[in-house]
C-alpha cells in the first residue's frame, strides 16, 4: 500500500514511495541517506529532528512522509553551498558551538528558518525562537554567541 | 504505527463520506502533531486517516459581517502572525508566542487543538470568554454549537464518526469591552501550561459596573471551562476589592484541578484565585479606559 510521493529535498527533486505510515525523519533518513537529523524525544519537545518543510522548522519525528508530498525539504546537508559552508555553520565552528553534535543539525536549522523570517533578531528574539531545542551537552552560551555573531553581525 | 488507509479528500463533503464509510474507524489529520505521537505510542489504531489539509477552505481567518472566522486548517503560527487578528483580537497573537515550540506552532492546527480535547492547552479557554461557537460538518448536513459545549472530558468531545470542524466562529466585543489572558507555567517555559485564565468584561460609562463578564479557566478541569459563579460575582457591580476577592475565591472553588507533576491540586486552586484576581482588575481598568469603541 505505498504511495509515491514527489518532494523537492535540497532543491532537487526526489521521487520516493513510502508507506502512509513512515515519518519524514525515517525516510529522509533511511531512504535518502541524509542522516543529518536525528531521533531524539519523538515527542516534538527536543528539536534534535528538526528539518525545514516549505522553509519552516517541523518536527520530522511527527510528519508523515506521505504529507510531505509536494513540498520543498530542507535538511543540514542542504545549507552548505558547494564547499561554502553557511554562515550559521561557520559561525558555529567559531564559537565552538557543539560538543557532541546531536541536536546541531536542529539548531542549525532552526537558527536559519529564523533569520530567513527576521534577519536581525535580538537576544531576546533569538532565545523565543530557539526556546524549543534542546542541546544536552549544555552549549547554549556559545549557540547564543554563534547565532548572534551572523544575526547581529 | 499500526499500518492504516491514508485518504485525501477533496472537499468537506468528502471528507465527512469517507469517515462515515469507515464507520468510527478513520481519524481527522490535520496538522498531525497530537495524533502522530498518538499513533506512533499506539494509544490510537484507526484503519484509516482522512487527511484534511488539501480542502483549501478550511485555512482561512477572516472577517465574516461582524464575525470573525478562524478554519480549522489555520495553524497556531499563523494565529501569532495574522494582520487581521493583531488589529481585531491581538490577545490571541501574543498568547501564541509562548504555545509550544516554533516546529508546533508551524504544525498544529486551530481545528486538531479543540478536536483533541487535549485539556493543557491555550486558544479554547480565550475562545470561550469570546462566546465562539464552532461549525461541524457531517454527513447530515452539519451543525454549530457554542465552542464550551464541544469538550465533554478528558480528551472527549462531542464530535460524532462523521464529524469534521470545520470553523470557529468569534463574535465581535461589545464596545468598552477588553479581555486578556495569563499562561502561568510551573515549570519550563516550552512546557504545557499549569493554568491558563482568561477575562473578557465591559464597563458601563455610568457608574462603572462591570458587565457581560466572562472568565476562562484553562487547565485547571477535564475541560476548558467558565468560572460562572466568579462572573456573577462582579457582573453589574462596579469593581472593588470586596468582589474582586469573591470572584477570586468562587473561581478557585468552582474549578476541578488535578495534582500533577505542575503542582498540587491545592496550589493550583490557590494560584487560580491570584490569577484571576490580577487579570479581572487589569481587564477593568483596559475596558474603562481604553475599550473598544
Amino acid at each position: 500500500m505505498k504511495k509515491a510521493i514527489t518532494m523537492e529535498v535540497n532543491g532537487a527533486s526526489c521521487e520516493v514511495e513510502v508507506e502512509p505510515w513512515r515519518t519524514l525523519l525515517d525516510v529522509v533518513r533511511e531512504e535518502l541517506d541524509l542522516t543529518g537529523a536525528k531521533l531524539g524525544c519523538d515527542i516534538q519537545v527536543c528539536g534534535a529532528c528538526t528539518l525545514l518543510v516549505d522553509g519552516k522548522p517541523v518536527s520530522a519525528c511527527s510528519v508523515l512522509a506521505v504529507d510531505a508530498d509536494g513540498r520543498k525539504v530542507t535538511t543540514v546537508e542542504g545549507l552548505a553551498d558547494g564547499d561554502r559552508l553557511h554562515p550559521l555553520q561557520e559561525s558555529f565552528m567559531k564559537f565552538g558551538a557543539l560538543q557532541c553534535g546531536y541536536c546541531t543539525s536542529g539548531f542549525l536549522l532552526t537558527a536559519k528558518a529564523m533569520l530567513d523570517e527576521n534577519p536581525h533578531p535580538d537576544d531576546e528574539q533569538i532565545k523565543s525562537y530557539m526556546g524549543g531545542s534542546f542541546c544536552r551537552c549544555g552549549c547554549y552560551q556559545e549557540i547564543m554567541q554563534a547565532i548572534r555573531g551572523v544575526a547581529q553581525g | 504505527m499500526k499500518h492504516f488507509d491514508y485518504l485525501e479528500p477533496g472537499t468537506v463533503d468528502e471528507a465527512c463520506g469517507l469517515l462515515k464509510q469507515y464507520n468510527g474507524n478513520a481519524r481527522v489529520f490535520a496538522g498531525g502533531s497530537s495524533l502522530t505521537i498518538l499513533l506512533k505510542q499506539g494509544f490510537l489504531q484507526p484503519d484509516a486517516l482522512i487527511n484534511i489539509k488539501k480542502i483549501d477552505e478550511l485555512r482561512r481567518i477572516e472577517e465574516s459581517g461582524d464575525d470573525l472566522v478562524i478554519g480549522a486548517l489555520v495553524t497556531h503560527h499563523d494565529i501569532e502572525t495574522s494582520s487581521l487578528l493583531a488589529e481585531r483580537l491581538p490577545v490571541l497573537c501574543e498568547l501564541e508566542h509562548d504555545v509550544a515550540n516554533i516546529r508546533v506552532r508551524n504544525m498544529a492546527t486551530v481545528g486538531g487543538n479543540i478536536a483533541s480535547g487535549e485539556p493543557l492547552t491555550d486558544l479554547p479557554c480565550v475562545f470561550i470568554t469570546l462566546d465562539a461557537t464552532v461549525r461541524i460538518a457531517n454527513t447530515s448536513g452539519g451543525r454549530t454549537l457554542p465552542l464550551e459545549d464541544v469538550f465533554l472530558d478528558y480528551y472527549e468531545t462531542q464530535l460524532g464518526e462523521d464529524e469534521v470542524l470545520t470553523h470557529v466562529v468569534i463574535p465581535a466585543l461589545p464596545a468598552r469591552s477588553a479581555i486578556d489572558y495569563v499562561r502561568f507555567s510551573s515549570s519550563s517555559v516550552v512546557d504545557k501550561p499549569c493554568i491558563g485564565v482568561a477575562v473578557r468584561m465591559s464597563v458601563e460609562p455610568d457608574g462603572g459596573a462591570c458587565r457581560e463578564v466572562r472568565i476562562g479557566l484553562g487547565c485547571v478541569a477535564p475541560t476548558p471551562m467558565r468560572a460562572r459563579n466568579a462572573e456573577a460575582a462582579l457582573e453589574g457591580q462596579p469593581l472593588n476589592d470586596e468582589n474582586l476577592q469573591k470572584a477570586a475565591r468562587a473561581a478557585a472553588e468552582e474549578c476541578d484541578p488535578m495534582d500533577d507533576l505542575r503542582g498540587s491540586e491545592r496550589y493550583k486552586r490557590e494560584m487560580v484565585a491570584a490569577l484571576v484576581r490580577r487579570l479581572a482588575s487589569r481587564v477593568y481598568e483596559q475596558a474603562r479606559d481604553h475599550g473598544n469603541s
